[in-house]
């Protein structure tokens, strides 16, 4: 057993059995560490947005007397504040509009290349997709995964005849996916357990090299 | 009341507990697992290695420290790589508490580099063969930036240097100079480079992900929109098999800590008992169902 000398390690060790602790109970121990993280967590990252962000953005070229149009800018931002004011919070709807705006515009556009027509050709089957046996079938077993589990969220007819097989295969994918899902989210929630106690046995008590 | 009434009813911190020693025992007492390496994280690293010699390797560091078990080992398996290729590297973060880890990984290869370095050119600089732009928001108008020019984005580096002046920056213009950029994520950040950097630009794309969220992903990895993907800590330890045999082949031979790998066998025990469990659980479940039908 080789014992860290650094207090951080410490100091890191002590937090994550506290944050540990809640598997036996709730415990104020565990609530100290939860505060203490979602503060550090904010304060970290409100510190990075004044000067990464506002400062060379904003504060100093204004401070210098170069891109004044930018108060204006700044002048809408602070209008989000006005949540906090009732008779004035009306006034937040600005800023939000054009932010959703510029979002929407900049996303929808894209993202319907990227997510559904992307997504559509390559449920496509051609010659190509039978470059070998395997790559054939998993394009053929993908179009009909496809197919079959669309046809179970068709909601505008009585699931009757074929619509009501075609469904029922739609669940036995989708189910399939489900497994998939819960089988991975086992395996990262033992990976980051395991690195807890890599840090725990290794940086801290030096137990494992 | 029977063993599987109790079964049925057992405190789950028995289980907690049970998952706590077969996690740690193979920690302290380890047995080699060789991970298989599976055809998504052999597109990635292929490409890696056969990209032209003039692109650049970016790695997008967009996870925070609550995913760092799985995400950290990829980002350090990748840097290596990067740098015993002897490719210009360009490390930015998406996420604010990213920053920390992105630096510690390059602080850390950097030095496993320049440790054993026995002259100038197998040295890795910062400015000439890396650059650390840093963060900055929002992550739209980076995305888009970035196709533009880089230097416009990230006016300086993490450190406070003006990029213009850093001479790697001279060859790392637009995404035209990046071969392949990696977006190693604990979100879905991943597909906004795809929404924004690939779909406008058509830049080369991979991604380094948690387990959780691994199956929304291969939708992305099929369509070819991801040339490969790192799914969570096995495909972390996939990709350090990979890089470890290369360095091999090359007469490498430098004992790199490998992180993933070495908690594989931790991994297969926990496995095997949850598996255990599950079936236990249905047993009882079904035994003590069948007794109370009348």
């Amino acid at each position: 057993m080789n014992l860290s000398h650094d207090p951080w390690v410490w100091i890191s060790a002590v937090l994550t059995l506290a944050i540990f602790s809640f598997l036996y109970k709730e415990n104020p121990f565990y609530r100290f560490a939860e505060h203490l993280y979602v503060g550090i967590a904010n304060g970290y990252a409100i510190t990075f947005y004044w000067h990464r962000i506002l400062v060379p953005s904003l504060v100093r070229p204004v401070s210098q007397g170069e891109k004044l149009w930018l108060i204006a800018v700044a002048a809408v931002g602070l209008l989000y504040l006005t949540r906090f004011i009732p008779k004035l919070s009306w006034l937040v709807r600005i800023p939000i509009a054009i932010v959703l705006g510029y979002s929407c515009g900049a996303y929808i556009p894209r993202a319907l290349d990227a997510q559904i027509i992307q997504q559509l050709v390559a449920t496509i089957v051609t010659r190509s997709s039978f470059a070998n046996v395997w790559t054939g079938i998993w394009a053929v077993l993908i179009l009909l995964g496809v197919i079959a589990s669309v046809s179970y969220f068709f909601f505008s007819a009585e699931r009757r005849g074929p619509l009501k097989a075609v469904s029922y295969v739609g669940i036995i994918f989708i189910m399939v996916g489900f497994g998939a899902s819960f089988g991975y989210t086992v395996m990262a929630r033992i990976s980051l357990f395991i690195g807890r106690l890599q840090f725990l046995l290794g940086d801290w008590l030096g137990l494992v090299k | 009341m029977s063993i599987w009434d109790r079964l049925q009813a057992v405190d789950r911190r028995w289980v907690y507990l049970v998952i706590w020693v077969v996690v740690a025992l193979p920690l302290i007492f380890p047995f080699r697992i060789r991970p298989v390496t599976s055809p998504p994280v052999e597109k990635l690293f292929d490409h890696v290695d056969s990209m032209p010699e003039d692109k650049a390797l970016v790695l997008s560091v967009d996870f925070t420290p609550d995913t760092q078990a799985e995400l950290f080992p990829m980002l350090v398996a990748l840097l290596r790589h990067g740098f015993a290729d002897g490719r210009r590297v360009g490390v930015l973060a998406m996420q604010v508490q990213g920053l920390g880890l992105a630096e510690e990984a390059l602080t850390q290869v950097a030095h496993e580099f320049n440790s054993r370095a026995k002259s100038h050119d197998d040295s890795v600089v910062n400015g000439e063969d890396y650059v650390f732009w840093g963060w900055t928001t929002p992550e739209v108008t980076v995305m888009l930036g970035m196709g533009e020019r880089i230097t416009n984005v990230f006016p300086v580096d993490y450190y406070g240097t003006k990029t213009a002046e850093l001479s790697i920056m001279n060859h790392l213009r637009n995404y035209d100079d990046i071969g392949l950029l990696v977006s190693i994520a604990g979100s879905a950040i991943p597909l906004s480079w795809i929404n924004y950097a690939q779909t406008q630009f058509g830049v080369r794309l991979a991604c380094g992900i948690t387990a959780v969220s691994a199956a929304d992903f291969y939708p992305y990895l099929n369509s070819g929109q991801f040339v490969g993907m790192l799914s969570g800590m096995k495909g972390a330890a996939e990709y350090e098999e990979l890089l470890d045999a290369k360095l091999l082949r090359r007469g490498t031979e430098w004992s790199l800590r490998r992180r993933a790998t070495e908690a594989m066998s931790s991994q297969t025990t926990a496995h095997l008992a949850i598996m255990a469990f599950i079936v236990l659980g249905n047993i009882a479940f079904f035994i003590t169902r069948a007794k109370r039908k009348p």
